[in-house]
């Protein structure tokens, strides 16, 4: 809502100086948005006459002016407005002026041809939003006068942001009730009687409404003689104040009271509407099935059973609080004007504008609610207007289809409970006084706390008494209400150690190298396909029925995808090193769901190395084997004793480095190297190292609290030995059979080398490990470790198929 | 006395090389030559056993001064050579420190991550606890419990995403589906309030969805971080207290708040907050677009028509609710000119904080 500091000064007496006002506008609800200096005075721009117009030799859309301002010989300007002619007045801004967008003027050749000024639009000096051409002074305009001197005084414009529970604030009227009483002062809302003759109205107009729900109220008024012109200039200059651009004096009436009383009205031109019974008939009605409308944009428009029209007997005039109609139009040949002021339905006016992309000032006050008590006053103030600026008379008489009358509400409030609930200790004479500023009406009851509030009809956000509340607060003051904290007591803030172990599961990876990343929720439906993913029984992704783009149409079932993205998105800005991890929710649903499973999993992805080589330090390429040592280290955070990879050829994995996740004997996950083809599909250079597995399972296994174990007491003694077996026996098994071979005395196997070539016959590999055997209650002896050792390497040996590296 | 004398050219002797020795394997050798089993004073000594008993005494004692002489001599030339030989490992060792260190460096926690830990330990520390709930949601826990009329424009398509229902049942309030991309992590709220009894105290952290186009200053998929409280005696200085305590925590102890009257359909009264510019201290800069104020959340007083869906008795109970975005406190808090950063992943961008 653009609100012209002049045009309110008018409406009420605003004592505080601008900044001031704004401030208490933005601290009781009305934010102020922006303020614009209109008509800020510019030295250098002068009132101008073209005198020649002739078309650029070197661009189509350029025109070569000379222009007349006054004195010396006439400036050559070059010109990209369409809208003049030779011979009109025009403000012209001459070499070194700096208008309000900050652009100063200087000689120029444009295309080839010197330019001497610049001829300006209405926006170009800073006085509205219509930059649409030149601004075509009147003719009586005097050449050489500075502009602003002719012009007249400047205004100042706020831009306020009117919430939607305030439809009442869309209007001059409403904001000088709202300035009034939040500054302590009364409004003048401005109303118009019309001098009538003529013939009624009620002879010449009929008119009924089908459905009060959709249409509570419709007001008419016929004007008979008018002659269409050019807006008044004062007229004109209130319009564009507004924002609107001024078109006639007819529509810019209808606007003016609009903007002024924020009631939208429509003028058609009276003889279009079709006649029943001698009278131009208006019913208004929903739409048949089949029936059509041209609009005043020249659109054809099929009307839904839902779309509220204005018909006549023939059918639909116009989009009830929409538009109006092409064929019942104000045109120059327009005699006798049939104005409209009515109340439709904010919810019908909502999903016809909104269904046909027709948004209008008319319409987004229809949407909020207009006052249905205030049709007449607006109906009238339009007829007066309207004779005073188009010669026409105004037939007597008022056409009112008001079916069910609304009445104000009468609102009970409790002084106790406002106090109660704000924080505050108000007393009545201060409640019922803020009460009272703001246009409602306060009479007590039986019960000293209880007041009765009536409610006028153009606040139509209240209706009960939290809504009456927050009236008070609102005038009263935020800022004078004492900030104090909850007094409730036994409570006790914390984390859930499921959101405790998930933080930690976070610090893990972080730990062992990987950042947090955030990626989309949304996937490509081809993702699935890309990877060949695998869905259980019946599951599929989660599909949007009004996506953002047909490459997120559908919710992830896995973050691979996005960390794919990721890792090409660094490695196309020259980062080759990416190590990222992601703890988020991915979806399935299956027919017959409506919500569908939503899981959190943690992934991550590793590619290139650690980071780029450095003068002491040469880090290797991230393989599947970094992967599972990150995943290794949330294990061991988590205290998880059973967790084991099982090799297992998934589709997005490169075969024979792709791995099941398990832990406690369930899948939770996978981890591997990207499938090439994976890699080619979301344009990553391999090896790229993967993992996702399910929070929950892991949360569930978790052992936050690990019961204390004994530092060791007596010394151990470290064997090595070297097992060459064949290539097919993993390092799982070997480790499982050395610890079941090492009995009691066995305290760790660590696997340090993995050997293949010279010494070792082809098909076979050496496992080195590293063993040390204790005994917690003694020192072992060296014959003991010697059995020990001998019986495990026996055994080893035998159940593996292997022997011992330099051995027989 | 020849062997007196001798002692003394042995003595002689032994002193000029172990002066001459210049590193501590030769001076070892000249050890060995003179005191060792085969060394020439250990020799000489043997011939000790030969002599009277009355030459016996005195040779015997300049016996002892010439070998107390030797290993003194020998000592202090081994503690010289010693520390010249460190003098000169500690040299050959020493290096340029100038140089790189060895780094392992840790991956860094995501900023929205870290402003949501920021904000949950502030109301941790206020006696709250954190409350979560699903992205996908239903119509109902999403606007109809929280007090949004059917033909609210947030319903629209244009602005929050639906997603297929495959339950086969029809849409209760408009369009295909009743089941949405939760725009708010309100819903949670909802859950909450209908589960647990008062006292309540919950932060509600989460990722939400609205239909915007990515650009500087809107993302499709953003964090919410919102709060409730319900209790016995709730009031709107209570919201208000909280919040300065929150925007004060959160944004430095100097910093101004203000609550701004606002409109939700969810909360009566509503307001929005404004915290003074950290950047100028409330001046006006190109951050608080010259205003000196700088918008953070919103919040006001629990609608008592949101009680009533939840099944709490608004005359008993009060309550107040407030919500943020993360992106947009990381975004004012770290000077981050693009929300699109949060989302795209760039080790540059991740590494930063």
């Amino acid at each position: 809502m653009r609100v012209s500091l002049k045009w309110l000064r008018e409406l009420v007496d605003v004592t505080l100086d601008t900044p001031a006002l704004v401030d208490l506008l933005d601290m009781t609800g009305t934010k102020v948005e922006a303020i614009h200096t209109v008509g800020q005075a510019v030295d250098g721009v002068v009132v101008g006459r073209i005198l020649t117009k002739e078309r650029h030799p070197e661009a189509e859309k350029l025109w070569v002016t000379t222009v007349d301002v006054g004195a010396g010989e006439p400036l050559q300007i070059v010109c990209g407005a369409q809208n003049f002619e030779a011979g009109d007045l025009v403000p012209v801004a001459t070499v070194g002026t700096t208008l309000p967008n900050g652009l100063t003027i200087k000689k120029a050749k444009l295309r080839g041809v010197v330019s001497e000024g610049m001829n300006c639009s209405a926006a170009e000096l800073g006085l509205g939003a219509d930059q649409s051409g030149l601004l075509i002074l009147p003719s009586d305009a005097p050449v050489g006068t500075p502009f602003f001197e002719y012009h007249g005084t400047a205004d100042t414009v706020l831009e306020l942001e009117v919430t939607p529970n305030r439809p009442d604030c869309l209007s001059m009227a409403g904001v000088a009730r709202e300035v009034a009483a939040v500054t302590g002062v009364s409004a003048r809302v401005p109303s118009g009687v019309p001098s009538e003759s003529g013939a009624p109205v009620s002879t010449s107009v009929s008119v009924a409404i089908e459905d009060p729900a959709f249409c509570p109220r419709y007001t008419a008024r016929l004007i008979r003689g008018v002659k269409i012109a050019p807006s008044p200039e004062w007229l004109a200059e209130r319009v564009a104040a507004a924002g609107a651009r001024p078109i006639s004096n007819v529509v810019d009436v209808t606007n003016y009271v609009m903007f002024e009383l924020g009631q939208p009205l429509h003028a058609f031109d009276a003889a279009a509407i079709g006649v029943a019974d001698g009278r131009a008939a208006i019913t208004v009605r929903v739409a048949r099935p089949g029936e059509r409308l041209v609009t005043l944009d020249g659109q054809d428009r099929e009307l839904t059973a839902d779309t509220l029209v204005i018909a006549d007997p023939t059918g639909p005039v116009a989009l009830a609080g929409v538009m109006g109609g092409a064929d019942t139009e104000v045109t120059d040949a327009t005699v006798d004007i049939l104005l409209e002021a009515a109340c439709f339905a904010p919810a019908s006016v909502g999903r016809t504008s909104r269904r046909l992309a027709l948004i209008s000032e008319a319409s987004q006050r229809f949407e909020r609610g207009v006052d249905p008590n205030a049709c007449i006053a607006a109906v009238d103030r339009a007829a007066q207007l309207l004779a005073e600026v188009s010669g026409g008379t105004v037939a007597p008489g008022v056409i009112d289809a008001y079916p069910v009358p609304i009445v104000p509400a009468v609102v009970t409030l409790r002084v106790s409970r406002t106090n109660a609930l704000l924080g505050t200790d108000l007393t009545e004479p201060v409640v019922t006084g803020i009460l009272t500023r703001l246009g409602l009406t306060v009479t007590g009851s039986d019960d000293a706390d209880v007041l009765l509030v009536t409610v006028p009809t153009f606040r139509p956000d209240l209706t009960r008494e939290a809504d009456l509340i927050e009236e008070v607060v609102r005038v009263f003051g935020m800022d004078r209400v004492a900030s104090t904290l909850p007094a409730g007591r036994g409570r006790v803030g914390g984390l859930t150690s499921q959101q405790t172990l998930t933080e930690r599961i976070g610090a893990a990876l972080r730990g062992a190298g990987l950042n947090e990343a955030i990626t989309w929720s949304f996937a490509d439906p081809t993702d699935t396909e890309r990877l060949e993913w695998t869905f259980g029984p019946g599951e599929m992704p989660v599909r949007l029925l009004n996506p953002m783009s047909a490459d997120q149409a559908v919710l992830r079932t896995t973050t691979l995808p996005g960390l794919l993205r990721a890792v090409a998105h660094n490695r196309n800005r020259g980062v080759a090193d990416v190590h990222l991890y992601e703890i988020g929710s991915v979806w399935f649903t299956a027919d017959g769901r409506k919500l569908p499973k939503e899981r959190t999993v943690i992934a991550g992805v590793l590619a290139g190395s650690w980071k780029r080589p450095e003068w002491n330090d040469a880090p290797p390429v991230l393989d599947l084997f970094d992967a599972k040592g990150v995943l290794e280290s949330v294990i061991e955070d988590l205290g998880i004793a059973r967790f084991k990879l099982r090799a297992t050829d998934l589709p997005w994995l490169q075969p024979g480095r792709s791995a099941e996740v398990l832990v406690g004997g369930d899948v939770i996950g996978w981890l591997g190297e990207a499938h090439p083809s994976v890699l080619d599909a979301y344009e990553c250079a391999g090896p790229v190292a993967v993992f996702e597995v399910q929070l929950k399972p892991l949360l569930k296994a978790a052992r936050d609290v690990r019961p204390f174990t004994d530092l060791p007491r007596y010394p151990g003694v470290k064997m090595d030995v070297a097992l060459v077996v064949d290539e097919g026996v993993s390092a799982e098994r070997a480790e499982q059979t050395i610890r079941s071979a090492g009995g009691k005395l066995l305290e760790s196997a660590r696997l340090f080398d993995v050997y293949r070539g010279e010494g070792v016959p082809a098909g076979l590999k050496s496992l080195a490990y590293s063993l040390v055997y204790r005994d917690p209650e003694r020192t072992l002896t060296s014959d003991e470790v010697e059995q020990a050792h001998e019986k495990l390497v026996r055994k080893v040996t035998g159940a593996l198929g292997g022997r011992l590296r330099g051995g027989e | 006395m020849a062997l007196i004398d001798e002692l003394g050219r042995l003595r002689d002797d032994g002193l000029e090389a172990i002066a001459a020795s210049d590193d501590l394997t030769s001076l070892e050798a000249v050890r060995i030559a003179l005191l060792g089993k085969k060394g020439s004073l250990t020799a000489a000594l043997r011939g000790l056993g030969g002599l009277s008993a009355e030459e016996r005494p005195a040779v015997g004692k300049v016996s002892n001064e010439v070998r107390t002489s030797l290993e003194s001599a020998l000592a202090a030339r081994e503690g010289t050579l010693g520390s010249a030989a460190l003098r000169a490992r500690l040299a050959a060792e020493a290096v340029d420190i100038t140089l790189p260190g060895r780094r392992r460096a840790p991956g860094r926690e995501h900023l929205i991550a870290r402003v949501v830990r920021e904000v949950s330990d502030i109301f941790i520390g206020l006696g709250y606890t954190i409350a979560e709930g699903p992205e996908v949601e239903l119509d109902y826990y999403n606007f109809t419990a929280l007090n949004t009329p059917p033909d609210h424009p947030a319903r629209n398509a244009s602005d929050t995403f639906y997603v297929e229902d495959l339950s086969g049942e029809t849409a209760a309030v408009r369009g295909e589906s009743d089941v949405l991309l939760r725009t708010q992590t309100s819903p949670v709220q909802v859950r909450v309030m209908e589960n647990a009894t008062p006292p309540i105290y919950i932060l509600a952290p989460g990722r939400v969805y609205r239909r915007d186009v990515a650009d500087p200053s809107h993302l499709p998929q953003f964090t919410q971080i919102e709060g409730l409280v319900v209790d016995e005696g709730i009031t709107f200085g209570d919201l208000k207290g909280t919040l300065e305590h929150f925007a004060r925590e959160m944004f430095g102890p100097q910093r101004k708040v203000r609550l701004r009257p606002h409109f939700f359909p969810f909360t009566e009264p509503s307001a929005e907050v404004d915290v003074s510019c950290h950047l100028c201290d409330g001046v006006g800069c190109r951050m608080c677009k010259g205003s000196g104020w700088l918008e953070i959340l919103g919040c006001g007083v629990v609608d008592p028509n949101v009680f009533g869906f939840a099944g709490i008795d608004p005359e008993r109970y009060t309550g107040f609710a407030f919500g943020m975005g993360a992106e947009r406190i990381a975004a004012l808090k770290y000077g981050v000119p693009d929300l699109r950063h949060f989302v795209e992943s760039d080790m540059r961008f991740l590494r930063q904080f």
